[in-house]
């Protein structure tokens, strides 16, 4: 039979599924997938839903201490999780800003990564807290950077054939980790965000800010970083923001113009900054 | 009235609840009819083509498809509109917008009925495309074509693109600005707001043997429907009945005609029942929505603070259809001086056909664009003269024997009690006390202001004010006794969800001092109803109101007729006594109950008592010798009511995003019939305020509507809107409403914009101009930016 | 149209199979097959909240569901909720504090505050209003509505 819902007990059996009817999708969470169904975009005749594969549902820690979201968890999980504290809660806070509660129990993280849609809340997210994205193919299990894993709009590094099948997470350090999300009204995609994890190592501190919204992909720039951290001057602010702002390439939609998304970058950025330096203090 | 009321006053849940909470409230999309077909339109993928022809067979041969209708099945004479009859149920020869429905599909199932219409195979040669009303003047391309010659109940002075115009004038406005110590001019734009009832749009349609149509549809008005079927079909209304299921909100979306004609005409053609309902998408892109505004405000006044002239010009985008336009017009020019005392005034503006979905009747009418102008120039003005905004508004409302616009007596004002309540309520005067004494333009944030949540946002109080009629053309009702003195009201009102049933019914009730419980409220019904215009202009609790207290006046005429023959005294002795009886004056015990009565009219003597009751709104709106006026559509309007709004908005300094933090709405209602009901309107109006002032606008992209649907266009959610919402009921008791009731369901949108665009300036310095204050455009402007 | 898949689910506690297509949604097969229409389609994107329902205990958009994909799952829509004491008790409150107006929406946000009672019973202002931020209503403004579950909530406690 090549239509109709196929649901596999594991990741290998959803592979071979792939292999064997190219033209079906998967469904996981199904809120990507069923809206566009419903507006007429696509027509499956075809789909494998995850929802049976057991190794797909669990956050479960990892040696290390980090963390392994199996890619069916949904975002109401993921925005509970009282593990993901220090520079982990940039992942729990994108999780909890998501639509609203009813969509965040539907959603799944494995979901929105594939769907790689630039206004989403979990890719710079997860860029930030230096995420790596786990893809099962027939040939084995490969583990790639979330910054590598968004390539552009709505488009990931996943190759015909492949799935996601985890989003790993390294172990929460203390400091701080916080996700801004400046949209119209609560639930709406993010006009722009900012996604900051900071660490204190002495009086010096490692940031990674990302920006949202504002691209085809998360942005996030090694030399931005580099000003973020150490002990860094207003002036240092003031690059790193002028860095981004550069690098950014936003679009003019319904949300807010190009221009006011880069006008955007270096005061949200600033801003996510400032507390994220109250709330490392005060964590150490 | 001596006794206290017992209906009226009292808040009564909505006697339709129960049903509403168990899911069981049937809505247009919940009627189903054994054998239905289902319905789907194509839309039109050109703003401005004309059509050369159809080529209808491979849909034709698709199986399950039963009918098609275009333009052509629709006789060129068939127009509607209700002021401009322009308007075909499909498009007839040409296209004027993206989206418009230019033919339609009934087939067995939704899924063929939408492939059948794909199917179909429409010949365009595209015209020039005419996207503002400035191109659309300016241009030697006419939308409508024979405009001219369509029939109009109004003076319209339709030319070219220009559907209307309108003017009025009191005074000598040139003669009032040279006596003006300062004259203030600006320009104000609004944007077009989608009213995204959570309801869209549909239609089920029955044909009987003997060819007469039964319409279910989502509307308010179920006589609109059927007048707009009658012309759109060409038939005599005596062969359309239309009813009304549950309607899941309107605010002005479903006043005049959506896809019943076209419904109809399928139901004709395929000689079976026909259902069709909207998806989110169609319902934006098809039916209509407010029109965008463009305002020019000059103001006259005096260094003390006297109002002496006021000039408002308008443009309005049209559309590409009349529909109600032509009255918001009319209505948003009769608003645009606002509730003042200006010797001079003249208010006039045009109306111009564009390339885009027609723009409608929407909460407000004109008021919330023309409130939103006139109520921001006034506090400009207040800063420039050193006076406090509410002060200098005190100092000019109309009070007293003053006259509206176009010179209407005034039946009730509440308005200085609803600007005083607000001003007290939100601490106004602290609030401002202390800006005082820090008079520089960087402190306008600071002083007394409510303080600001967190570092990096602005925060400041705003006010506006504005008054709004409710009434408008005819209403009817009937009251009638059945034969257990219970009691029928039937009144063809449609209830869209602001509780109308349940506040006829409790006037009914009063009226006749029978518990609500004895009152059934009849749903409307064309056959059964007496006409009711719609549901719409604040009109039901006092235009209908006034005809159910009317009809409940005969029917304790014909109660006392019979009491009076069975008690052997006279009427004039008798009076209606609490719980459904008449008694003899001063004598408790000597009394007949309904039950009593309804029995011997019925069996006896008399016939069954019915008590009917009909009007049109009969004050003149324009004294002659007052003002000038051309092209009003309406002579007489209703009675005015009046609201005064203070919102406690922040702003945030990083990203420009507003927020309303707290608000007081004061309404001078008359009298609420039902407190828990008005509370309701104020809230929601408020929310509604709230997103039309900082959220939510149809975006064109080119000549499509780049935002259809709920991803694209929001409107606020409960983060929005904000808890501390402070509904303030002033009751000025209207000399002609029903136990002195007057409307407040649009009252208490209209000032809320300008109020929000008048904290935001006190908060950051800035003022904005154009809606919505989204957070780029604050920011732009405190940043310096245009 | 894709060959109809069988589908066995239960509904408001009875056992229902269906033949649906690969791609029919649970609010369309609730609606049109089951004559269940208190779950509305107010926008069919899972924006609105108009069709939340529950299934297996969890609030969901009935319009983003495949029902296809439920097979095996237990689904509770507002006609099925008579003997829930939670579900009784809030409509109960929304009649009381006029939560509702066109009632259009009305079903959803039932639902949606029932599942909200169940994760925090004594919520307060801000949590009503974050946990109920994804079901629009056009009408109220939302603070009755804000009220109503409140005072469900009190009712509620032992």
């Amino acid at each position: 039979m090549n239509t109709g819902l196929f649901r596999p007990a594991s990741v290998s059996e959803a592979l071979a599924l792939l292999a064997r009817l190219p033209e079906a999708r998967i469904i996981a969470g199904g809120a990507s997938l069923v809206a566009m169904i419903n507006a007429r975009l696509v027509d499956p005749e075809a789909l494998v839903s995850l929802a049976r594969i057991d190794e797909l549902k669990e956050i479960i820690e990892t040696p290390g201490g980090g963390f392994r979201i199996g890619a069916m968890v949904r975002h109401r999980a993921v925005a509970a999780e009282v593990r993901f504290g220090g520079t982990l809660a940039v992942v729990q806070m994108a999780a909890a800003q998501i639509a609203n509660a009813t969509v965040r129990n539907m959603g799944t993280i494995g979901g929105a990564v594939a769907h790689a849609d630039p206004g989403l809340d979990y890719p710079p997210a997860l860029v930030a807290a230096g995420a790596t994205i786990e893809i099962a193919a027939e040939g084995g299990r490969r583990r790639m950077s979330a910054q590598e894993f968004f390539v552009d709009w709505y488009a990931t590094a996943l190759q015909p054939g492949e799935m996601v099948c985890a989003v790993h997470l390294p172990a929460p350090r203390p400091g701080a980790g916080l996700y801004h999300k400046l949209a119209r009204v609560s639930g709406d995609y993010a006009t722009a965000s900012v996604a900051l994890t900071m660490v204190g190592e002495d009086a010096a501190i490692l940031t990674r800010a990302v920006i949202g919204g504002c691209g085809p992909t998360p942005l996030m720039i090694d030399e931005a970083n580099r000003l973020l951290s150490g002990q860094p001057s207003a002036q240092n602010l003031r690059r790193a923001g002028d860095l981004l702002q550069a690098a950014a390439d936003p679009v003019d939609d319904v949300r807010g113009s190009a221009e006011y998304r880069r006008m955007l970058i270096p005061r949200m950025l600033a801003r996510a900054f400032d507390e994220a330096r109250v709330r490392a203090a005060a964590s150490s | 009235m001596s006794a206290p009321f017992e209906s009226v006053g009292r808040r009564v849940p909505r006697i339709e609840s129960r049903e509403k909470v168990e899911g069981r409230a049937q809505y247009i999309a919940d009627l189903y009819r054994t054998g239905m077909l289902h319905g789907a339109i194509l839309q039109s993928p050109f703003a401005h083509a004309r059509i050369r022809g159809y080529d209808l067979t491979g849909a034709l041969a698709m199986p399950g498809v039963h009918a098609i209708v275009t333009g052509d099945d629709f006789a060129q004479s068939n127009r509607m509109g209700a002021f401009i009859k322009d308007e075909h149920a499909l498009a007839k020869d040409k296209v004027r917008y993206v989206g418009e429905p230019v033919a339609a599909v009934a087939a067995d199932t939704e899924a063929i009925a939408r492939a059948a219409a794909q199917a179909i195979r429409v010949a365009y040669e595209e015209l020039p495309v005419l996207l503002t009303p400035e191109q659309a003047l300016a241009s030697g391309v006419h939308i409508h074509e024979g405009v001219e010659g369509y029939f109009k109940v109004l003076d319209a002075g339709s030319r070219g693109n220009l559907c209307s115009r309108t003017e009025f004038a009191e005074g000598d406005i040139e003669r009032g600005f040279g006596e003006s110590d300062l004259v203030f001019e600006h320009h104000y734009e609004t944007q077009a707001q989608a009213h995204v009832a959570l309801e869209p749009c549909g239609a089920l349609v029955e044909v009987d043997p003997q060819g007469r149509l039964t319409i279910w549809s989502a509307n308010q008005s179920v006589f609109r429907v059927q007048a707009c079927v009658a012309e759109a079909l060409g038939l005599p209304m005596t062969r359309i009945r239309c009813l009304t299921p549950r309607i899941g909100g309107a605010f002005g979306n479903k006043m005049e005609p959506h896809v019943q004609p076209i419904v109809a005409a399928l139901a004709l053609k395929a000689r079976r029942t026909v259902k069709l309902v909207l998806t989110r998408e169609e319902d934006f892109e098809m039916v209509r929505a407010r029109h965008p505004f463009k305002v020019r405000v000059k103001t006259g006044v005096n260094r003390d603070g006297t109002f002496v002239a006021r000039e408002v010009e308008v443009l309005l985008d049209c559309g590409a259809f009349a529909d109600d336009s032509p009255g918001v017009l009319g209505y948003s020019l009769l608003c645009a001086r606002g509730p003042y005392r200006f010797a001079h005034a003249r208010c006039h503006g045009r109306l111009v056909y564009t390339n885009k979905l027609r723009f409608g009747a929407f909460r407000g009418f004109g008021n919330p664009q023309v409130s939103f102008a006139g109520e921001s120039q006034i506090d400009d003005i207040a800063e420039q003269l050193g006076m406090d905004p509410i002060e200098l508004r005190l100092k000019n409302i109309l009070r007293g024997d003053d006259r509206a616009l176009g010179g209407q007596m005034l039946s009730s004002n509440g308005l200085k009690e609803c600007v005083e309540r607000v001003r007290d309520a939100s601490g106004w005067a602290r609030s401002t006390q202390a800006s005082r004494s820090s008079r520089s333009t960087e402190d306008s944030g600071g002083g007394g202001a409510p303080l600001p949540s967190a570092p990096g946002k602005k925060r400041a109080l705003g006010f506006a004010l504005c008054g709004h009629i409710s009434g408008l053309l005819a209403s009817g009702a009937i009251v009638r006794m059945l034969e257990d003195g219970t009691v029928v009201l039937n009144v063809g009102a449609n209830d869209i969800g602001q509780g109308s049933d349940t506040v006829l019914s409790q006037i009914c009730a009063e009226a006749l001092k029978i518990p609500l419980e004895n009152v059934v409220f009849v749903s409307p019904d064309t056959d059964g109803s007496p006409f009711n215009w719609g549901t719409t202009a604040s009109r039901v609790t006092f235009m209908t109101g006034r005809a159910v207290i009317g009809a409940a006046a005969e029917v304790e005429k014909q109660l006392k007729q019979q009491a009076s023959e069975m008690l052997e005294c006279a009427v004039e002795d008798l009076e209606l006594v609490s719980g459904g009886a008449v008694a003899v004056k001063g004598v408790a015990d000597k009394k007949i109950g309904f039950f009593e009565i309804a029995k011997r009219s019925h069996w006896f003597a008399g016939g069954p008592i019915i008590g009917s009751h009909t009007w049109v709104y009969d004050r003149p709106t324009v004294d002659p010798k007052r003002a000038a006026v051309i092209g009003l559509p309406f002579p007489r309007i209703g009675a005015y009511s009046f609201s005064a709004s203070v919102v406690d908005v922040e702003v945030d300094e990083v990203t420009g995003a507003a927020q309303v933090k707290r608000a007081w709405s004061a309404c001078d209602v008359g009298r609420a019939i039902n407190p828990l009901l008005v509370e309701g309107q104020i809230e929601g109006g408020l929310a509604q305020g709230i997103g039309y002032a900082l959220v939510e606008e149809m975006v064109w992209d080119g000549a499509r509507l780049a935002n259809p649907t709920l991803m694209d266009y929001k409107i606020p959610t409960t983060g929005e809107v904000p808890y501390e919402l402070h509904s303030i009921i002033v009751e000025s008791q209207d000399a002609d409403g029903p136990f002195g009731a007057k409307g407040v369901g649009e009252v208490c949108l209209v000032p809320v914009p300008a109020a929000i665009g008048n904290a935001v300036r006190r908060a950051t310095g800035v003022r904005l101009f154009k809606l919505p204050l989204t957070a780029e455009r604050i920011l732009r402007a405190t940043l310096g930016k245009t | 149209m894709s060959d109809s898949l069988h589908v066995e689910i239960k509904v408001n506690d009875s056992p229902v199979a269906l033949d649906v297509p690969l791609t029919e949604t649970l609010l369309t097969s609730l609606r049109d097959r089951l004559q269940l229409t208190g779950a509305k389609r107010g926008c069919n994107q899972g924006v609105c909240g108009a069709c939340t329902v529950m299934v297996d205990g969890v609030a969901v958009r009935a319009c983003l569901s495949l029902t296809a994909n439920c097979e095996g799952q237990s689904v509770l829509t507002i006609e099925g909720a008579g003997n829930d004491r939670a579900i009784a008790a809030l409509q109960d409150a929304f009649i009381e504090a006029a939560a509702l107006q066109c009632g259009f929406c009305t079903p959803g946000q039932l639902i949606a505050a029932r599942a909200l009672l169940e994760h925090n019973a004594s919520p307060s202002v801000e949590d009503v209003s974050k946990g109920m931020s994804g079901n629009l209503c056009r009408c109220t403004g939302y603070n009755k509505i804000i009220d109503a579950v409140r005072m469900a909530a009190r009712r509620l406690q032992p």
